[in-house]
């Protein structure tokens, strides 16, 4: 179908625009221009140029920030959706007291983070918590994250993993609930074994449904915070620290606006850097849908 | 045959065992410390076993009035942010996945390309903004921010939704002489809804726990539940953790509920989807 | 006329409601002129007291007025409180600042109060501790009125030390580390205790350690660690602690108010927090041992006892006025009430550390068995660190810098070294 003109669709497309625009576009504009200057609270703007884009590309914290947030990205999001996947798959297949089942799977998604966090961290005490003691009790190694940063990293990827399944398990679910049934009749009339099925019928049409749980849950990765501030605050020694962890100090506990901008920016450009693979697929998935 | 599907059905079993464990014990343990005495909350090594108490709800009642009045404002931009931002959304999902040009292809990039940006650095710019033009602690700015912050997604997703519809339903409406508007509510809606219920909960689990915005732009007046709580947790007279576990129940429940009442209407979509083939 | 109309804004309107409903349930009816806005902690204006223990029940009424409260935890509070300032005008009447965060371009965003104080004095400003008056002072200028103290001392678990056959608190640091380690041990309820609890997001305990032997961070005088032998003795100590588990393993996660939990759970036998955590560590409700924990002030080494005071920490909050705000007469009144020797009684018998040295000579305090060791240990106490701009970043690198030492991934003398390289450029900036 063709729109005879776009004007016609400017109505249905205006809401969501005129939102992004005015609350994200131009004031994202104004801090470009605050990232090229110096200021703080009761203190007007200096200009200075790229020194504050120079200052937190040449900070090692910055560095180190920004390879844990890669980090997490990787594999807590490729994990997640990998197990939201096969939940998503196990639900439709037909499980007794699905909907009590459901309110389950959701909860987790409904707890603030700070209460997680106090939970989490009472629960994998390196002394007392019940999970340590479970998993000495298994003959597991502990998760000795409050002294091992790359311990502490797992357990922060594994916190962001709980709070966050439940996002990528329901966008695969709504999804795959709307396959029609049909299909996988017709798929074993023809003779298809459930993998074929799944293969044939559940990937492709799950396909793009994927693509966007991925996106944006790789958005939501980059600028993991909460997890991280309040699990192990960055450290020990900073050793755990993310980008928006560096971002927040830079804004709220330094008040330099100007440093804390260009990080800002920086990570948008950092993370668009590696999205381009995940906007690449999507924009295959946009020209696909394009009849 | 019947050796395999037992072994299916243990698979399954074992499966959802372990799905209920991961999700359920840390909110079990959650709601378990709110009832327990406040002594027994971090007892080494943990109680399964004690004598339940309602104590902490009784204090969290008598010592902190605000947090209720927080639910109230929570429930109020929670509804305010999850209705704009669906039907922001599914208005540009609908036009997004019907109609295609390089234009609105450029612009479905865009809408995700701005979510990059981290919603920490606008509220630099933004706060002098909405002081100014007075609009600081009130509903509508924390609804009209959550809801901007859901948009890209929601119309996203209720593209990548609206796509599953086949198009010869609206194809039929049109030659029955309905309109844009008419064909969205009518055929597109019923059958979008549960993607629409998807949307709604991200809006939802969102605008009721988020922070950064509700303690830049409010004070009194709009107030937001997890405001409060962290307050509870405030740094300078201690915590009293029974009274935040009990708070953390409270806030937990509304939003269970709301994903029960969800889950029929999931299930009602499953069953609209299924006679379109 | 228009200038009558803008004043009454959305937030003086709703102030107003809300102080109606508030006056409702106090069951008194109530109809202020006018209403004051204030911006602060809970626990500033819960020991203001309500109903009939309103404390500003009578200047209320007396000055026709209301006080509509807007609460926040401390940081995000001193976030707000700047970037209201900050505006071309504020709502805000008065606001709550510790003792710091003003620096100089902060100072200047606030009313300086020494015109108000020679022309509508407060009760007996003198009584009001010095050390804290001088935190409040920037460039001269008197920018808040000291309100509030929190004093750190050593806190212990009795009953544990018992347990181990240890009959007195600590005199000295190295009787200190040393009943510490006793003190890591197994106890008879099957509890795994640590000697000692500290949360390792705080500059307070490094700089206490390090004070206890004649050294500093940065002391008032901006001298970064005016003697790192000291800084380097302290930190020694702790790293020795950690190393023989008298600091748990989790040390670098810990945070404050796991030091509360912890002592009240038995699960450490020492920590460093304000006196006023007193009730709390003691409550029944909350604790294993009430009654069990008590405090004393935090020792200092062996070769300075008797030689010099300890100097502890010591954080304070004051009341400031923003600049850009209104109606400041009545933002004065509405401060010097609550800084009169009435109110600030009041205040403590509500839990508030008194910034008044009279207060503390009251009867009325002789119930609270940690106010005569309190008042001793606020006569030499000075901040963790002098106020300057890059002053939190600074901590920050102190910090990271502590904890390597502290978990053994890098020598103690390298760690001190860097800490002097690390923070220089901050303080000359």
């Amino acid at each position: 179908m063709r729109l005879n003109k776009i004007t016609e669709a400017i109505p249905f497309l205006a809401p969501v625009q005129i939102l992004i625009l005015s609350v994200i576009v131009i004031p994202s504009l104004y801090v470009i221009w605050l990232s090229l200057n110096a200021s703080s609270f009761g203190q007007s703007a200096t200009f200075v140029g790229l020194d504050n884009y120079i200052q937190v590309l040449s900070d090692p914290a910055f560095l180190r920030a920004l390879g844990n947030t890669v980090m997490i990205v990787i594999f807590a999001v490729h994990l997640e959706l990998a197990l939201g996947l096969g939940m998503a798959l196990l639900f439709a297949s037909g499980l007794p007291g699905r909907r009590v089942l459901l309110v389950a799977v959701l909860a987790p998604y409904a707890v603030s983070e700070v209460i997680a966090v106090a939970m989490w961290r009472f629960l994998f005490d390196p002394d007392v918590g019940p999970v340590t003691a479970m998993l000495s009790w298994l003959g597991l190694p502990m998760l000795d994250w409050s002294f091992e940063p790359s311990h502490a990293l797992i357990m922060i990827g594994l916190l962001t993993i709980w709070l966050h399944l439940p996002f990528t398990f329901i966008i695969l679910y709504a999804a795959r609930l709307a396959i029609p049934k049909d299909l996988y009749e017709a798929a074993r009339i023809d003779g298809a074994t459930p993998f074929d099925a799944f293969k044939k019928v559940t990937m492709p049409l799950l396909g793009p449904a994927i693509v966007v749980a991925l996106l944006f849950r790789y958005i939501f990765a980059f600028r993991i915070f909460s997890e991280v501030w309040l699990m192990t605050q960055g450290g020990p020694a900073r050793s755990t620290e993310v980008v928006a962890v560096y971002l927040y100090q830079e804004a709220f506990s330094y008040n330099a606006f100007g440093t804390a901008a260009a990080t800002a920016w920086i990570m948008v450009l950092a993370s668009l850097l590696l999205a381009t693979g995940y906007v690449f697929l999507l924009r295959k998935q946009v020209a696909g849908n394009a009849h | 045959m019947r050796t395999k599907k037992l072994a299916i059905g243990i698979g399954k079993a074992i499966a959802v065992v372990a799905i209920l464990v991961w999700s359920l014990f840390p909110i079990g343990f959650i709601v378990m410390s709110s009832l327990k005495p406040g002594q027994d909350i971090f007892a080494v090594p943990p109680k399964f076993v004690f004598s339940p108490t309602l104590q902490h709800y009784v204090q969290l009642w008598n010592g902190w009035g605000v947090f209720f009045g927080g639910l109230l404002n929570s429930t109020i931009i929670t509804a305010g942010a999850t209705i704009i931002a669906i039907t922001a959304s599914t208005a540009a999902g609908y036009v997004y996945s019907r109609y295609s040009s390089r234009m609105l292809n450029a612009s479905v990039m865009f809408l995700i390309i701005v979510r990059l940006i981290p919603p920490i650095v606008v509220t630099l710019p933004l706060f002098p903004i909405i002081n100014a033009i007075g609009l600081n602690d009130t509903h509508i700015v924390l609804m009209v921010l959550y809801a901007t912050f859901f948009v890209s997604l929601g119309t996203v997703l209720m593209r990548t939704f609206i796509d599953q519809i086949p198009r010869e339903l609206d194809e039929a409406a049109q030659i029955d002489g309905a309109g844009r508007m008419t064909i969205l509510r009518r055929v597109i809606v019923p059958l979008a809804a549960p993607g629409i219920l998807a949307v709604a909960v991200f809006v939802v689990v969102f605008a009721w726990n988020e922070f950064l915005f509700a303690f830049i732009f409010t004070g009194t007046n709009a107030k937001t539940a997890p405001l409060v709580i962290s307050e509870m947790i405030g740094s300078i007279d201690g915590v009293d953790w029974g009274v935040l576990f009990a708070a953390s129940t409270v806030q937990l429940i509304p939003v269970l509920l709301f994903v029960i009442f969800m889950n029929r209407y999931l299930v009602a979509g499953l069953t609209a989807g299924a006679t379109k083939g | 006329m228009s200038d009558k109309l803008l004043n009454l804004t959305r937030r003086s309107f709703l102030g107003t409601a809300m102080g109606g409903a508030a006056a409702l349930a106090a069951g008194q009816s109530f109809a202020a002129g006018k209403t004051l806005n204030v911006l602060s902690h809970k626990v500033h204006q819960t020991v203001l007291g309500t109903g009939d223990g309103d404390l500003l029940k009578d200047w209320k009424s007396a000055n026709d007025a209301d006080v509509s409260w807007t609460t926040f935890d401390s940081n995000p509070l001193q976030d707000r409180l700047f970037r209201e300032a900050s505006l071309s005008s504020t709502d805000f009447n008065v606001g709550y600042m510790v003792d710091n965060r003003p620096t100089k371009q902060i100072a200047a965003m606030f009313e300086p109060l020494d015109a108000y104080l020679q022309k509508d004095g407060i009760e007996d400003f003198e009584d009001i501790a010095p050390g804290l008056v001088q935190g409040m002072t920037v460039d001269g200028k008197l920018i808040g009125i000291p309100v509030r103290h929190a004093t750190q001392g050593l806190f212990y678990n009795e009953a544990l030390l018992e347990e181990q056959g240890i009959s007195a608190p600590p005199t000295t640091l190295e009787e200190l580390a040393e009943q510490a380690q006793k003190l890591t041990f197994t106890s008879k309820a099957g509890t795994p205790v640590a000697g000692m609890v500290l949360a390792s997001d705080l500059a307070v305990f490094p700089v206490m350690f390090a004070r206890a032997f004649g050294g500093d961070f940065i002391n008032a005088k901006f001298e970064l660690l005016p003697n790192p032998e000291a800084m380097e003795k302290g930190l020694s100590v702790l790293r020795k602690m950690f190393e023989t588990g008298a600091l748990p393993r989790s040390y670098a996660t810990t945070k404050n108010d796991d030091q509360v939990t912890w002592l009240q759970q038995g699960r450490a036998a020492f920590t460093v927090l304000p006196f006023a955590r007193f009730a709390q560590l003691n409550n029944k409700e909350q604790s294993k041992f009430p009654g069990k924990i008590k405090a004393i002030e935090f020792p200092i080494s062996a070769d300075l006892k008797g030689k010099m005071p300890m100097s502890s920490i010591v954080e304070a909050w004051g009341m400031v006025i923003p600049a850009n705000s209104k109606d400041k007469d009545l933002s004065w009144k509405f401060i010097k009430e609550v800084s009169s020797k009435s109110a600030t009684l009041g205040m403590a018998k509500n839990g508030n550390g008194p910034v008044r040295v009279s207060t503390y000579a009251d009867p009325a305090m002789s119930s609270n068995p940690v106010a005569a060791v309190e008042a001793a240990v606020l006569k030499n106490a000075r901040g963790a660190f002098p106020p300057f701009p890059e002053a939190a970043r600074a901590q920050s690198i102190f910090l990271e810098e502590v904890q390597l030492a502290v978990l053994g991934r890098k020598e103690v003398k390298e760690a001190v070294a860097s800490i002097a390289t690390r923070v220089k450029p901050l303080l000359q900036a």
